[in-house]
């Protein structure tokens, strides 16, 4: 009747108690699962889901802090709007970023919405994890290229299909700056004339810095502008020196370029001259997050902050003070370019960092899917959405309408100048490998910052290792 | 196991039936319960390591990004031919860690083994001492490592103020990149007491009665620790050093929390594990990233093994034993 169970048995009752439950565990959703949206022509894909069911979906964000509130209202109100819509906020820790936001997305249950970067997105579709919107927009007849900045709506463009739309604005990253009129006046500069060019930033760097001994007490202008060098230090100031990232249509690095060796000679340069090497920057910056209270600029230890266009909000809740005196206080201008090249002028960079977009997961029912476009659509075009949501932030949106606010003008006297920095963003041509390709130039620009290499050596290798993962890229796509 | 046989034939011809199916049933199946046992652990051992560790082995010879498992196409030996060819960041990251481990791995072992030698006597208060040097090893390496960013900093942190104090120069630990592995390895030190705790235990274990010889032979402190306590701790020290050598093959968190993803300063302070995360994901190479941690698995194999067999010319067990 019983029989003695042996060694191999028991692996074999494992080995298959194991696989069954790999194999539940692996096995589909129950319920049926859209590959694609439903082609135009289709009855519309956005109408409200069956008075009966409640159809729930997760919004996994980034939206922490002061935001958190806001984002639960724009929730509120979507899902007052859409009763047979629940939706979960799914605020996520900054933390190990990148591994959450891939598993999640990778995952069998990933959530009905997601918030991820440009570079993101397109690293999504590429690997067919998310779907294109491009049917739902149809179906729905929203006009976005009439809606959006045409850099921001771009930005969510890859392969010919549009993958969501743009929330919050992927502009207005790298082209304006806050400086101190406080420190600007105590170094007997002009407060009401911040430096446009290359050239002027010398005499704020000059002016308003204190050392003691190595140590910087008091910054005035640091180009490189925190702990970490990276590619953005470089193409902020590159697309103000008349060049770019890479060729229109992606395929060929443009970052050895002699504009792209010269701003780079410029910024090792100012580094040496006025801070005695970048290890002295590096000092100044490591210990404090400047979104934080103790903040250097909040604490007038910094006379230009180069910061994108959340810092108002970040200004008015750390430093409230600071903020309510905008005549003495602090200014707004645009990134300055420079001046000794005709050719230059002043630009911002739209897409290289962030560019946040919200995508649609494939690997979820379809049902998600329509509601989960539902949400996207109320959180980038809806007045309750991404108006009231950035405006609560004196964050300028990426929906052109919601930035004719004339609210907007009391809250930042300098309004006029954040929307002439959006205007002159540059959309980046970028590719799926873009975290790749970023990372050799940040080598390239650490490498000249602590001297180990020249300016042009170190961008040639970096253009070089770049465009072989570029060159990769493009023989398999 | 004692041999039942006799006690079933005996049961069988005097007991009653349900006493007999019982006693038969428990001979019979007498191993069932300790498989019973074992049986979560054994479980989890398959799905968590057997498992995910062949699955690492197929994903290796693939292009595996993150999206299906369908999507990953065969490219045999590929991604160790890049690893070995073309990944300059593959040495970088091994060169970085290899000086890590051969920083933190004596250092700590040392460390925890004074601090356990001056534990083990009899001073008032042993007790609190004892906790003071242990809790740190409890603070989450996050906590700690934040708390480091502060200690490290160039200008107004707690050690070059200590190091100010006998007139050395304030030192760039978190910001020249030849500073930035030692300063990794002084973060490393804050959790000594786990290894402080075992060589304790292992210090208690010696008879006394052999000091007591020794110092009949006239031997002092010094005598008693190089002939007496050492040789007699090779067994704790040995293990202390396999298990901080495989962890220290995969320092992470404190290069994280200092620099991110990045490497700090020229990757000075990109290490192995960073190499990897970066390749999984934010590059999205998933299938390079197994080939990688593949490799990684087998030196540490190596390297333990390495210690195993060497282990005989110095390592000595009371009764001869192993």
């Amino acid at each position: 009747m019983f029989r003695k169970l042996s060694r191999r048995d028991f692996l074999r009752l494992a080995g298959i108690a194991t696989s069954s439950a790999a194999l539940a565990a692996c096995a589909p959703q129950p319920a049926p699962v859209a590959t694609q949206p439903p082609a135009a022509g289709a009855p519309a894909p956005t109408a409200a889901p069956a008075a009966a069911k409640k159809v729930k979906i997760e919004f996994m964000n980034w939206w922490g802090a002061q935001r958190r509130p806001l984002m639960d209202q724009v929730i509120t109100d979507f899902m007052a709007a859409n009763p047979n819509i629940e939706v979960t906020n799914q605020e996520t820790p900054w933390d190990n970023r990148d591994q959450v936001a891939a598993t999640a997305m990778a995952s069998s249950t990933p959530p009905a919405v997601m918030m991820s970067t440009r570079v993101e997105t397109y690293k999504y579709a590429k690997e067919g994890l998310i779907i294109p919107i491009d049917d739902y927009v149809k179906a729905a007849g929203v006009d976005v290229n009439k809606l959006f900045y045409p850099g921001e709506i771009n930005n969510q463009r890859w392969n010919g299909k549009l993958w969501t739309m743009p929330m919050p604005t992927g502009g207005g990253n790298s082209s304006l700056y806050i400086y101190s009129k406080a420190l600007f006046k105590a170094a007997g500069l002009d407060p009401e004339k911040p430096p446009k060019t290359w050239q002027e930033l010398d005499d704020v760097a000059a002016k308003v810095l204190k050392k003691k001994g190595n140590a910087i007490e008091v910054m005035g202008v640091d180009p490189v502008g925190g702990t970490a060098a990276g590619a953005t230090t470089l193409i902020y100031w590159l697309v103000c020196n008349n060049g770019n990232l890479a060729t229109e249509d992606a395929r060929t690095l443009t970052i050895n370029t002699p504009e792209a060796v010269e701003t780079l000679e410029w910024l090792v340069e100012f580094t040496n001259k006025h801070h005695g090497g970048w290890s002295n920057c590096i000092d100044f910056w490591t210990g404090n997050n400047d979104t934080a209270p103790d903040g250097r600029f909040y604490k007038d230890r910094l006379g230009i902050w180069w910061v994108n266009v959340s810092a108002f909000s970040h200004l008015k809740t750390q430093a409230p003070d600071k903020h309510k005196d905008p005549q003495n206080g602090w200014g707004v201008a645009l990134r300055p370019y420079n001046g000794k090249n005709a050719k230059a002028t002043h630009h911002g960079e739209t897409g290289l960092a962030f560019a946040w977009g919200q995508v649609i997961p494939k690997a979820i029912a379809k049902e998600k899917q329509d509601a989960a476009y539902k949400f996207v659509e109320f959180l980038s075009t809806n007045n309750k959405g991404v108006c009231a949501f950035l405006f609560a932030q004196d964050r300028p949106a990426p929906l052109i309408s919601c930035n004719a606010n004339p609210d907007y003008k009391k809250n930042n006297p300098y309004w006029d100048i954040v929307l002439k920095a959006l205007e002159t963003d540059m959309s980046l041509p970028i590719t799926p490998v873009q975290t790749e390709i970023s990372s050799f130039m940040k080598e390239a620009v650490e490498k000249a910052l602590l001297a180990t290499a020249k300016p042009k050596a170190a961008l040639d290798e970096a253009a070089s290792k770049g465009q072989a993962v570029l060159d990769k890229y493009w023989k398999g796509a | 196991m004692p041999d039942l046989a006799p006690a079933v034939a005996a049961t069988t011809a005097d007991q009653s039936p349900r006493v007999t199916w019982l006693t038969r049933f428990r001979y019979r199946h007498r191993y069932v319960v300790g498989y019973l046992f074992i049986l979560p652990w054994f479980l989890s051992f398959l799905w968590f390591d057997v498992i995910p560790f062949i699955l690492n082995l197929y994903l290796s010879a693939t292009n595996y990004s993150v999206g299906p498992l369908g999507r990953a196409k065969w490219i045999g030996l590929e991604n160790y031919t890049t690893i070995f060819t073309t990944d300059p960041r593959f040495l970088k990251s091994a060169g970085n860690t290899l000086y890590y481990a051969l920083g933190a791995v004596p250092l700590s072992l040392l460390c925890a083994f004074t601090i356990a030698l001056l534990l083990n006597s009899k001073v008032r208060g042993l007790g609190v001492y004892r906790t003071a040097f242990y809790v740190p090893s409890l603070v989450p390496a996050v906590a700690a490592s934040l708390i480091f960013l502060w200690i490290l900093n160039t200008n107004y942190g707690a050690l070059n103020r200590l190091l100010g104090v006998v007139g050395i120069e304030p030192i760039r630990w978190l910001s020249r990149p030849e500073w930035v592995k030692p300063a990794v390895i002084i973060v490393s030190l804050w959790g000594f007491g786990a290894q402080m705790v075992i060589f304790l235990a292992g210090l208690q274990d010696i008879p006394r009665e052999l000091y007591e010889a020794v110092e009949i032979d006239g031997g002092g402190a010094w005598r008693k620790l190089i002939h007496l306590t050492i040789p007699l701790m090779t067994p704790v020290i040995f293990f202390n050093l396999v298990v901080g050598v495989i962890g220290s093959f995969q320092v992470f968190t404190p290069a994280y929390i200092f620099f991110g993803t990045d490497g700090g300063p020229l990757n000075s302070g990109l290490f192995y594990m960073v190499h990897i995360y970066n390749n999984a994901f934010r590059f999205f190479k998933m299938g390079y990233a197994t080939a990688l941690s593949l490799i990684l698995f087998i030196f540490i194999l190596i390297f333990t093994i390495i210690l195993v067999r060497t282990s005989d010319r110095w390592v000595f067990y009371t009764g001869g034993g192993r």
